[in-house]
């Protein structure tokens, strides 16, 4: 596999999520995985969908990653203390979309968040010409609502929390 | 000690963290190592290969 070996200045990012009501998640394997698994998702021409997956139309991905974590220890007396990392969990993902209350994406978000325990596959791809690079995880929706302000097109805000540990990075060739 | 084909198949279906999974795992290093040279490469077996082969050395 060719990853772009260059600073991606111009790539774009999209989020994708597997669009079936009740959807098996990808392995942890798998998720590092294109041919197959991360394409049926995202497709496998740039700025695609596959089969088995939809785009969200999100304003904006946001950052995704890990949390920082610290165990912080100090002495008395002493000038300095100690900041130890430990496990961290992985960055919610706070998303606010336009609210169109017919979008196939975004009524099963709704439905994701009623419900609370879907597990299901997202993928953010950043995509530069032909090169899609993809960071894959599965996660559940929660805290869905909508801002119906008058003074602006109505809204609607989700988080997307990622199980810990089940993520992976792929790219296609 | 279990065969790679059988470590392959569980870490290829969990859900839990790979690395944590890998190194409960002991398999024939020259069996790893005939399987890593067969393995495609942008596969699951090579995902599951390579972690096995951080704690099977």
């Amino acid at each position: 596999m060719a990853l772009p070996n260059k600073v991606l200045a111009g790539f774009s990012a999209s989020l994708y999520m597997q669009s079936a009501a009740t959807p098996t998640p990808l392995t942890t394997a798998n998720l590092s995985v294109w041919t197959g698994q991360v394409t049926t998702i995202v497709g496998t021409a740039a700025n695609g969908t596959g089969g088995a997956g939809v785009l969200l139309p999100v304003e904006a991905v946001p950052a995704f990653g890990q949390d920082d974590a610290v165990a912080s220890f100090g002495v008395a007396g002493s000038r300095q203390s100690d900041k130890i990392p430990t496990q961290s969990a992985p960055t919610s993902l706070s998303i606010t979309a336009a609210w169109n209350p017919s979008d196939t994406a975004l009524l099963q978000i709704r439905s994701d968040a009623y419900n609370g325990t879907v597990d299901r596959t997202f993928v953010v791809a950043a995509v530069d010409g032909a090169n899609t690079v993809a960071y894959a995880f599965n996660g559940r929706v929660s805290q869905f609502t909508i801002d119906a302000s008058p003074s602006a097109e109505a809204k609607c805000n989700f988080t997307i929390h990622p199980r810990g540990n089940q993520y992976g990075w792929s790219n296609n060739t | 000690m279990m065969t790679v084909e059988q470590a392959v198949e569980v870490l290829s279906t969990t859900y839990q963290s790979l690395d944590a999974v890998a190194q409960g795992m002991v398999v024939d290093v020259e069996e790893l190592e005939d399987a890593i040279a067969a393995a495609e490469a942008d596969s699951v077996e090579a995902v599951c290969l390579k972690v096995l082969s951080k704690y099977n050395t």
